[in-house]
């Protein structure tokens, strides 16, 4: 039963030290539960067809995701369990000194990962399943889907793959594990803590040299990136190469670098335990630059994700919200074809008089019983046409322009719940729905002020204050119309363009029959006549902001994880080892506040660094990437990053917290012992 | 008295053809049952190459290490395992005890390892605890204790398995003055009632003084052995500090 009972001992200890290990295990399994459980969340919603294949789908992506998900959190439990096992030589040593053979440290080694296996996956799942319960309300509302009723959610499907993922990682821990007790010799075991305690002193020049040199590789990457954007693949490579190289020699010569320059200023330098957490630092990042590296390049992926594919899925979602205004919307106008050479063919000029849409209501059987409210408007042609080709973000924008009279306007605010617009005389109004309208009634800036329009011998002129962008119609394609708003009677006469029956329902129960009425329209002669209700509208956009804002928390979290648990895992473990260092503090009279504060200082610097260059990287990606967005979907990536911050602030934060606390309670129990025993 | 101990021609190389450093230089000695041996040396002389060769924790390069007349030299995994745990006790600098386990349980390891009855376990650490003065911190873990109490429970560690020869690596090195005295005395108490022998490295002219035999190494090869014999603690001690000044000074803490 020895075997049982140290492997026991060992898992309990390692619950107090690697608190963080265990987080990571249970956070892992958690996060590979939810997001491949995705499926099984519509139990508790009420779906239309395409909504649930829409959720299929959804899934499917998650899942499909879930195989490079498991390969990096593979990776960094093999990553931290060498980590750990590395600190455990000498326990092995001690074994054998026993007399223990191999196989039955291998089967402590075994035991122990069956536990703490164990212990993650069931500890994981369970957080799993509490934590999908919360996200399926999440999913339901970007599907925009209604909760039938709140029932318990678990997936079968989702345990058995998350078990077995995390079944073959442990076991190939336990691989791993036995072959490294099988290879070592003894010798090594047992005088493995005597070693590597070699310090490289950093030269001034080179270090200088090194960091001036990473800078300008750093700046350089910048520079082509804001250059050339991220649609050239070459200097794309080329700047990723570059910001990695910059990035790899900004660690490796930092250090160095501050060490000296402090040195120089002897006020700071030699200033409470500045001297020996710098040192400490140096002594540390000299051999620890490569992982560093990697948290900065972690870190720098997990913004990104997280703060462009969230700001994207808001910014769609936004845009969603912005273009369904109405219920329903059914419309007629002039049916296109594209000729054999690509020149666009009028099937039958639109009736100059328009279509009267209840009128066809009628003749149909086309029954608007499920409307609260409806109302129809007309667009009509007319001169002149005030904007045609604007250069709008350096892309050359034409705007279609209709004219509608204030009446059919105000209807349509009256439905949206938008106080009406009062025209005083000799004046119009402008109106845009994309947000191209905004950027180009911005870019037109006077030109399009000084516009005026002469309609049945009365000349209009445009008020700074009446322009608008209000949305004509629910549609899942936004065209770029500019609407002109003008007193009743001025359009009578001009040729009509659209005419558009805008309707909302009683409520949203209603939507199969105001489908199968508005169906009854059918087919009109040589007319391009549809429909298009706000349901499908949202379910067809959000499947697509649920697939990116879903991938963006998924990958970004694990990203977070993995980077945290790197440097949390390192802090950890050099606690231990500094414990001789902060003993001997403590023995010259250094008081416990000063020694904590040093603890601190020393793993802010490790947390901080790494995070703040990743920043700085993150900000200059994504103030491309969201130049290159914003031109066709809105997307303010900056301003809608607060949730991720958020989660980056609360899981990275965490583990930060997690690592002091830890670290200050190996030290001080340390040396509070000692104090004991004298 | 029987010997258990032969160290015939031992040699221990390290490195490659090119640079070749011999730690031991064909060492030869015997020590017999009962015995209390001590082995000095400069730092870099050799010595703790040769503890860890009679250890079975590093392996040697030519030569021959019979204990109990059996060449250890030639033990496969599993018998150096079989070997250790029935016929060696170590007692290390650092101590090496397990954090995880109380003194009791370090204790009792040895045994368990050895897969004695769980009933005769309690009664013998209880009695080698008596022994040595710690029955008093049986239940505390290595963290609450003293060094001088850590050093006694991985010797009680190392003796209760009645092994043919116990190995200190510098016990007393991490010691103050005064436990470095009772852990020797413990150590002479041992060798003079339970029989035990004890091979031990040091570089402690004080602690080499309760020995009964001193073996001196220079360069890998043996340089001068020096015997007790009839002589008082005090005589001995000066003895060892003569062949220390001839040796070139010991006085290098390694």
């Amino acid at each position: 039963m020895t075997t049982l009972k140290l492997a026991f001992r060992s898992v309990r200890k390692s619950f107090r030290d690697f608190t963080v290990y265990f987080l990571t295990l249970t956070l892992g399994v958690s996060l590979f539960y939810v997001f491949n459980s995705i499926d099984s969340q519509q139990s508790i919603m009420s779906l239309t067809s395409g909504q649930s294949s829409a959720l299929v789908m959804l899934n499917q992506i998650m899942s499909n995701f879930s195989i490079l998900i498991s390969v990096i959190l593979g990776l960094l439990i093999i990553y931290a369990n060498r980590y750990l096992l590395r600190r455990r030589k000498k326990e092995f040593g001690v074994y054998m000194t026993l007399g223990m053979e191999r196989s039955q440290i291998s089967r402590i080694l075994v035991l122990e990962t069956v536990f703490i296996g164990l212990i993650a996956l069931v500890a994981g799942s369970a957080l799993g399943v509490v934590l999908s319960q919360g996200m399926a309300v999440v999913t339901a509302n970007l599907l925009g889907a209604g909760i039938a009723s709140f029932k318990f959610i678990f997936s079968l499907a989702a345990l058995r793959s998350t078990v077995l993922f995390f079944g073959l990682t442990f076991l190939l821990i336990m691989i791993f594990n036995v072959v490294m007790v099988r290879r070592q010799k003894l010798i090594d075991l047992i005088y493995a803590a005597r070693r590597n305690e070699r310090f490289k002193l950093p030269h001034l020049g080179r270090s200088v040299l090194l960091f001036i040199l990473s800078l300008a590789c750093i700046g350089s990457a910048y520079y082509l990136v804001a250059d050339n954007g991220i649609l050239m693949v070459p200097v794309l490579w080329s700047a990723v190469a570059l910001g990695v190289v910059g990035t790899f020699l900004f660690f490796f010569s930092l250090s160095g670098f501050f060490l000296k320059l402090l040195q120089q200023t002897k006020k700071v330098y030699f200033s409470g335990l500045n001297m020996f957490v710098l040192r400490q630092i140096n002594s540390k990042i000299n051999t620890t630059y490569v992982s560093m590296t990697m948290v900065c390049l972690m870190l720098f992926v997990a913004i990104c994700t997280l703060s462009s594919g969230m700001g994207l899925a808001r910014a769609m979602s936004a845009a969603t919200a912005k273009s369904t205004p109405y219920d329903a919307s059914f419309s007629i106008d002039e049916r296109y074809t594209l000729t054999s050479d690509n020149e666009i063919h009028i099937d039958k000029e639109y009736p100059a008089a328009g279509v009267d849409i209840m009128a066809l209501a009628k003749e149909r059987g086309v029954s608007l019983k499920f409307a609260k409210d409806y109302a129809t408007v007309r667009y009509y042609t007319a001169e002149p046409n005030m904007v045609e080709v604007t250069k709008v973000s350096g892309r050359a924008v034409s705007l279609k322009n209709i004219y509608i009279q204030l009446s059919d306007y105000n209807r349509l605010l009256e439905l949206q719940g938008i106080k009406p617009l009062a025209l005083k005389t000799g004046e119009y109004a402008v109106s845009s729905v994309t947000p191209y309208g905004k950027e180009l009634i911005d870019t037109m800036g006077d030109r399009l002020y000084e516009q005026t329009i002469t309609l049945q011998d009365k000349r209009l002129s445009l008020n700074k204050s009446r322009v608008f962008f209000h949305t004509l119609e629910t549609s899942s394609n936004e065209e770029n119309v500019l609407a002109v708003v003008v007193p009743d009677g001025l359009l009578v006469g001009a040729p009509a363009a659209r005419d558009v029956l805008n309707i909302q329902y009683k409520n949203p129960n209603v939507e199969p029959q105001a489908v199968a009425n508005l169906n009854k329209f059918g087919d009109i002669s040589q007319l391009s006549a549809g429909f298009e209700t706000k349901a499908q509208v949202v379910e067809a956009t959000g499947s697509i902001t649920a697939t990116l804002a879903y991938l963006a928390v998924y990958l970004g979290v694990v990203f977070l994880i993995a980077a945290a648990t790197v440097l949390a895992i390192a802090q950890l473990s050099e606690a231990s080892d500094n414990v001789r260092r902060y003993r001997l503090l403590h023995k010259v009279g250094t008081d416990d506040k000063m020694i904590n504060r040093a603890v601190f200082a020393q793993i802010l610097v490790y947390f901080g660094v790494p995070l703040t260059l990743a920043l700085v990287h993150a900000v200059v990606g994504i103030s491309i990437v969201s130049n290159l967005f914003s031109t066709f979907q809105g997307m303010k990536i900056m301003g809608s990053s607060l949730v991720a911050a958020l989660i980056i602030i609360a899981i990275y934060g965490g583990y930060f917290m997690a690592t002091y606390f830890g670290s200050k309670s190996v030290i001080t129990r340390e040396y509070a012992k000692r104090e004991s025993e004298t | 008295m029987s010997t258990i101990l032969q160290v015939k021609h031992l040699e221990k190389y390290y490195g490659n053809k090119g640079n070749l450093t011999k730690a031991l230089d064909g060492i030869s000695f015997d020590v017999k049952t009962g015995e209390y041996v001590g082995v000095m040396g400069a730092s870099g002389s050799g010595k703790t190459t040769l503890l860890n060769c009679i250890s079975t924790i590093d392996s040697a390069t030519a030569g021959q290490i019979l204990i109990n007349g059996q060449d250890i030299t030639e033990l496969g995994d599993k018998a150096l395992a079989k070997f250790r745990r029935e016929s060696l006790g170590f007692v290390f600098q650092d101590f090496n005890l397990l954090d995880t386990l109380t003194a009791y349980e370090n204790i009792a390891l040895a045994l368990t390892i050895l897969r004695q009855p769980a009933s005769e376990i309690d009664v013998k650490v209880r009695r080698v605890a008596k022994l040595l003065g710690i029955s008093m911190v049986l239940d505390k873990f290595p963290y609450q204790m003293s060094g001088g109490q850590k050093q006694r429970v991985a010797s009680a560690r190392a003796i209760i398995t009645n092994p043919a020869l116990i190995l200190a690596d510098e016990p007393t090195g991490a010691l103050d003055s005064k436990s470095a005295k009772t852990l020797l005395e413990n150590f002479e108490q041992l060798v003079s009632e339970q029989d035990a022998t004890i091979l031990m490295v040091t570089h402690d002219p004080v602690a080499a003084s309760y020995c009964n035999r001193i073996l001196f190494i220079r360069d890998g090869k043996l340089f001068n052995q020096l015997v007790r014999g009839q002589h008082s603690r005090k005589q001995f001690f000066d003895q060892i500090i003569e062949v220390i000044s001839l040796l070139g000074g010991a006085d290098d803490n390694a």
